[in-house]
């Protein structure tokens, strides 16, 4: 379905109704399911990913397609992380079914498994596995940064020790890479329409720090468009990142309320109400 | 697969645990009756891209999420099918079925089962979709409900998805889920009439459930014949004489048969024309409320239980004497034979695999206890009843 993008320069509002540097509707829970270790279900806007951890611990017999990061095998030093995508059938609205074998899921675990490696703290859990299933329920553009959010919120909700969170983004730009558009303005949280027809990436910042730890594009940009792109995105982490805590809390808070966990110490000065 | 995962189970606790199954009445490790379910957690029409969608949880903590998505397809041309103009009406010496214009295939449904961490083509996987596409194939009303027209049908896409960890023997969750998906599911109201090409209705609210409500019925009297409900595919186990249903992991791992039956209930008008058997009929005119039950399918399970190394009697365990002194080779021969015995005999309070198949009175009665007036699958559908479908 073609993308009529001239209309974005009449009243600079997208297909969906947003400017140019604001995020969709993110909604997040963590801790949803009671028998994993960690949990999380996140929407950024019609996108719908669930993610279990299970871990760390004793590396299984390896089944199925899964790709390791931080290093390989059980027998490393540092704990692998095996992230393995399930892309529902009825996610897209064309039911597509991808194999397990696919090459583009393939792409989207290791990237995972890369920048969770490098931001979990691996080498507290020698000989070890963490599994970190990922369901991807409904599509709508920017798949990529709905995993690693996801996946970022069930590890804290394991207490996989991190050094922070993973947050996770996506930007475009508004004119294709053909046209020669000196006023293209980058566009923040893209959604599946504007993915298909415009050039875009995807970029994963370490917490409040400009760090970026993944950095994905996939369409023919101008590198003059790149800057802006890679700003709104990095800008739009932070923002992600701010959700992410705050669900966190809420969630912390709560558990702290209903008695599930004692109140720690130095909690005092907490606010909870 | 799932079926045959490993317990960490010591013969010992698998022992107490069998012994304190086959009591009367049995206990259970959870405190349950032996035909109460697990409680469970349920919501449909959590996924607006689907025609229906459900999510089920064990409070065990394993979760499920079906999506049924719908296609419209052309259906192929049958060389055995003469009728695709109007004269089908006047074949009426042709067969039964040929006179019948709604007519389902199976290729119409396809179901795939995600598990975590095994292949799709993992052969446990491949078995349990085959289970749960054999129960709602069986008696093929349901296809008939995805004819659009003589050149056009609905193509089913059924995806079952198991969230958590395998925790259990996914069976009961997954057929569970499945049947709520299909209840809340919705096919687009049709606007075009004949053998035109299918033209939809773009009010969804106007959309017809797959499985006529009830209420609705009366409405729907082009509805091709209301069966209620989809099917419910429950898992049943014994030990000895002991029917125990919904076991959990630890339960199963002491099965000596398991059993997955799968129920469907169909309104009197289907079952009365289906089942020419007068006693089927007596029970009909006898009970008017209350399900009315069918049994579509039973299948044996392997239970894990085969697969758990047996525990040693004291008589024949070395650690506790058993061969002290034998320093004569004749005696450690006769000490060998004892022990031969030992292990083929049943031994209180030892645990051995259990082997041989079920005793087909144990299976009649597990699949009596199914289908029994204000028995298991009528509370499980009576209680799926209570599940808000928006």
């Amino acid at each position: 379905m073609p993308l009529d993008t001239s209309a974005y320069s009449l009243a600079l509002l997208r297909v969906d109704g947003r400017r140019w540097n604001e995020l969709r509707r993110i909604h997040a829970q963590i801790r949803t399911q009671a028998a994993a270790d960690g949990s999380s279900y996140l929407e950024m806007g019609h996108t719908k990913v669930m993610c279990v951890v299970n871990g760390p611990s004793e590396p299984g017999p390896r089944r199925g397609a899964t790709s390791g990061g931080g290093s390989g095998g059980g027998q490393s030093k540092n704990a692998e992380v095996a992230v393995n995508i399930v892309i529902a059938g009825f996610s897209s609205v064309d039911r597509k079914r991808r194999g397990r074998g696919d090459k583009h899921i393939l792409e989207l675990q290791s990237t995972i498994s890369q920048a969770l490696a490098a931001s979990l703290h691996t080498h507290l859990f020698p000989h070890s596995t963490i599994n970190i299933s990922l369901h991807v329920l409904s599509q709508d553009g920017s798949l990529l940064a709905a995993l690693i959010n996801a996946a970022t919120l069930a590890c804290v909700d394991a207490g996989i020790p991190m050094t922070d969170y993973v947050a996770a983004c996506t930007a475009g730009s508004t004119s294709t890479y053909a046209a020669n558009d000196e006023g293209a303005d980058p566009l923040l949280d893209m959604n599946h329409q504007e993915e298909q027809e415009l050039p875009g990436l995807t970029v994963a910042t370490l917490g409040d720090s400009d760090r970026v730890a993944v950095l994905v594009c996939e369409s023919r940009v101008q590198v003059s468009r790149l800057e802006g792109m890679l700003a709104v995105g990095v800008d739009g982490c932070k923002q992600v990142r701010e959700i992410l805590d705050r669900v966190v809390r809420e969630k912390g808070i709560k558990m702290i309320q209903e008695g599930t966990v004692e109140r720690g110490v130095g909690l005092n000065d907490m606010e909870l109400d | 697969m799932a079926s045959s995962q490993h317990v960490l189970l010591s013969p010992a606790e698998l022992a107490y645990l069998h012994a304190s199954l086959s009591l009367t009445p049995p206990i259970r490790p959870d405190g349950r009756s032996p035909t109460q379910f697990r409680p469970l957690v349920a919501e449909t029409g959590i996924l607006p891209g689907t025609n229906g969608s459900a999510r089920i949880c064990f409070a065990d903590g394993t979760e499920a999420i079906v999506g049924v998505k719908a296609e419209v397809e052309r259906t192929r041309t049958r060389h055995d099918f003469p009728s695709l103009d109007e004269s089908a009406e006047d074949d009426d010496d042709l067969d039964d079925n040929q006179n019948d214009v709604v007519k389902g295939d199976n290729d119409w449904v396809e179901m795939t089962v995600e598990i975590p961490g095994y292949r799709d083509d993992d052969a446990g996987t491949v078995f349990l979709s085959a289970m749960l596409s054999e129960a709602l194939l069986a008696d093929g009303e349901f296809t008939k409900r995805l004819w659009i027209n003589q050149r056009f049908h609905w193509k089913l896409y059924l995806d079952i998805l198991l969230i958590s960890p395998p925790l259990s023997y996914p069976l009961p969750l997954l057929s569970l889920t499945t049947h709520l998906a299909l209840l809340a599911a919705r096919l687009p109201r049709l606007k075009s009439e004949g053998d035109e090409d299918p033209l939809f209705d773009d009010d969804w609210a106007a959309a017809p459930y797959l499985y006529p409500r009830p209420s609705e019925k009366g409405s729907k009297a082009t509805a091709p014949a209301p069966a209620a409900r989809p099917p419910v595919t429950l898992l049943v186990m014994a030990v000895g004489n002991n029917i125990i249903f919904d076991p959990s992991k630890e339960e199963l791992a002491v099965a000596d048969v398991a059993l997955a039956v799968s129920v469907g209930e169909s309104s009197s008008s289907t079952t009365s024309t289906t089942s020419s058997k007068p006693t089927a009929m007596d029970i009909d005119t006898e009970e008017t409320k209350g399900h009315n039950l069918r049994l579509l399918s039973v299948r044996t399970i392997d239970p894990p239980s085969r697969l758990t190394p047996p525990g040693i009697p004291n008589a024949s365990n070395s650690a506790y004497g058993a061969n002290a002194g034998a320093k004569d080779t004749e005696k450690k021969k006769q000490q060998q034979e004892q022990a031969r015995t030992a292990e083929s005999e049943a031994v209180e309070g030892v645990w051995k695999a259990p082997r041989g198949g079920a005793k087909t009175l144990v299976m009649a009665t597990m699949v009596q206890k199914v289908l029994e007036k204000g028995g298991v699958a009528d509370e499980v559908l009576d209680a799926l009843d209570g599940v808000d479908l928006n």
